[in-house]
């Protein structure tokens, strides 16, 4: 998307600096507006990071954090003591390492199927997937459906539930159905079946879309935690997302008990959650920058469905 | 459902089939996916016509017609969740809806590109992190200790309590989803307006047609069709959306504030002794409604003279076979 972005505007910006190359007045309140909205983005996300290398004593003492004068690992060595977030830890990469190759197993060995180019039937195997975009069960029928499964308490419930995602499975169905079709056709001239097809042919030309797609995949499984809460009892099989969760509900508790007796507390409790928080996005954190481009190829390959 | 006209084929249907078995295999896996994780659990909701039997299960529980709905409809908590997510959810159309849009046109203008770009990741990254970890990250900043207050002290005005109050708790919701959300949708938009023609422009520029006119007058209407697609989709969302964020972001103060409907359907069926087929009825109810809102959002934008949802759809399922 990028690349047509910057061909476009070089496309009509040359004529623009032609006529008024200065900057005006709109530029410089365009260049605030805007980075006022970024810096309201950056500053709460820069205001944990400090929050979690604090002491409480710093933390009391200044209004505006967000360049800490001294650094502790303190609340990071709770954290790790604390163990919830060990155990939240894997089993969203236990998730993570189940659940990916089911998504994509599933999505595009259907979205190669449905591509194909005319078969009996595709129109109403493509509207029994569009019907599930327009209407769902809903959590209460999928916790029955769980119970009489005796799905409830393994991963296999968080596996399971989330096999395709309709919207990536049409998004990567259109993107086969641009690869010419004579590819598929000598290739069946030569014997190979369908399967073969996929892992030979398909596959190795939809490199992008499978990227992006496993990308897309891979951040709702990590972000999971609605089903695992409403399906996982257990607390060893505690995913990621629901473990810093009882972290900060857990601080908020015993920051409004100890209310009166603030400073006698070993532990602070406000560094211990923003820890939780930074070690709970690092990965998402660290990978986004450089992937970005793939993030926002997939999403607008989806909207121009849309 | 839609499969009665496709049968009207001749007599080598089945031939046909039998040869394109191999593409049956191909879709099998998530044909029975979709079966048992998206469609049972549809027809589960059947529920909210039966009695509920642990012992029977979804399937075997006797049926008892639409005494279910009496005592649901006989709920003031119902009736008011259903009430107060409509509110809510308009109030996102009226105040949350535009902002991604101006923030779209305003970024289009930027001319320096590389900054465009950095400030690009900047907006889209919140997107992509739980809301879990985004309402810990803006309590943090929102507390009465926190950022924003402390910013508020230093101007020299009284902290404002943010998080408790069932006043600003509206205003609130629309702009922490925003703050998470808004660039996110602005990719769209200005995707929209990659693709509107430059002939368009260069002509207007040659008129002596001011920036602000240009983007007034050729890229709002321009990206005129996409936002009434983000409309519809919108409104058919009125019932559903907002469970996320309002499950992790409001507190005892503000609890009852932010009853929408899924937060009712959950507080019913998970933190109290739990009746599943009235769950059910109401889960049905919502469903529906969502539905229906959806064409009828459809239908007048079509009305409108707009293109909306659905031709787009069947257009481009055309364009498969």
């Amino acid at each position: 998307m990028s690349e047509i972005r910057s061909e476009q505007t070089q496309a009509h910006k040359p004529s623009s600096s032609k006529l008024n190359n200065r900057i005006e007045m709109l530029d410089v309140l365009l260049a605030i507006l805007l980075t006022g909205f970024a810096v309201a983005i950056i500053l709460p996300f820069l205001n944990v990071v400090a929050v979690s290398f604090v002491t409480q004593q710093e933390y009391l003492k200044s209004s505006i954090l967000l360049f800490p004068k001294s650094f502790t690992f303190e609340n990071y060595k709770s954290l790790f003591e604390d163990g919830r977030i060990w155990t939240g830890y894997r089993t969203t990469l236990l998730l993570l390492t189940l659940g990916l190759p089911l998504n994509m197993f599933l999505t595009t060995s259907m979205a190669y199927g449905l591509s194909r180019p005319s078969f009996p039937f595709k129109r109403f195997f493509i509207y029994f997937v569009v019907l599930t975009m327009l209407f769902s069960g809903g959590i209460i029928p999928m916790y029955l459906l769980m119970k009489e499964l005796s799905l409830i308490n393994t991963i296999w419930s968080v596996v399971l539930v989330y096999g395709i995602n309709s919207f990536y499975l049409i998004i990567m169905m259109n993107n086969f159905t641009t690869i010419p079709i004579s590819l598929m056709e000598s290739a069946k001239l030569d014997g190979a079946g369908e399967w073969r097809i996929l892992f030979k042919i398909i596959l190795p030309l939809s490199l992008p879309i499978i990227a992006t797609m496993t990308l897309f995949y891979a951040v709702d499984r990590w972000n999971e935690w609605f089903n695992a809460m409403i399906f996982i009892r257990k607390g060893d099989l505690t995913v990621l997302q629901l473990a810093l969760r009882s972290i900060v509900i857990d601080s908020q508790i015993s920051q409004q008990l100890n209310i009166s007796n603030v400073q006698t507390d070993k532990q602070f409790s406000e560094g211990l959650k923003m820890a939780a928080v930074i070690v709970s996005m690092l990965p998402i954190m660290c990978v986004f920058p450089m992937l970005q481009k793939h993030f926002v190829k997939g999403m607008l390959v989806g909207a121009i469905k849309a | 459902m839609e499969n009665t006209h496709v049968v009207k084929n001749d007599s080598s249907l089945i031939s046909r089939v039998l040869k394109s078995k191999e593409i049956y295999f191909l879709i099998l896996p998530g044909v029975i996916w979709f079966l048992i994780f998206a469609y049972v659990p549809m027809y589960g909701l059947s529920l909210a016509f039966k009695t509920y039997k642990a012992n029977l299960g979804i399937f075997g529980s006797p049926w008892i017609g639409l005494e279910n709905f009496t005592y649901v409809f006989r709920d003031p908590a119902f009736l008011e969740s259903v009430w107060r997510t409509l509110w809510i959810n308009l109030g996102r159309i009226l105040f949350q809806f535009p902002f991604p849009i101006l923030l779209a046109l305003l970024l289009n203008e930027l001319r320096m590109n590389r900054y465009k770009k950095a400030i690009q990741t900047v907006y889209t990254f919140p997107h992509f992190l739980s809301w879990i970890i985004v309402s810990s990250v803006l309590i943090n900043s929102l507390d009465m200790q926190g950022l924003v207050n402390g910013i508020i002290r230093l101007l020299g005005g009284d902290p404002i309590n943010f998080l408790g109050n069932t006043q600003i708790f509206r205003p609130l919701l629309y702009i922490t989803d925003n703050w998470k959300s808004a660039g996110w949708t602005m990719i769209i938009y200005l995707a929209a307006i990659t693709g509107i023609d430059t002939e368009q422009y260069e002509s207007a520029q040659l008129d002596g047609a001011t920036r602000l006119q240009i983007m007034r007058y050729i890229t709002l209407p321009g990206i005129q069709s996409t936002i009434v697609v983000m409309l519809i989709l919108t409104v058919g969302n009125l019932m559903n959306s907002g469970f996320d964020q309002i499950f992790n972001i409001s507190n005892a103060a503000t609890a009852k504030a932010g009853e929408i409907l899924d937060m009712y359907i959950y507080r019913i069926t998970f933190q109290s002794a739990a009746d599943f087929s009235f769950s059910s009825a109401v889960s049905l109810f919502r469903s529906v409604i969502n539905f229906a809102l959806l064409l009828f959002a459809d239908r007048v934008c079509k009305w409108l003279g707009a293109e909306g949802l659905f031709p787009s759809m069947k257009k481009k399922v055309k364009v498969q076979r």
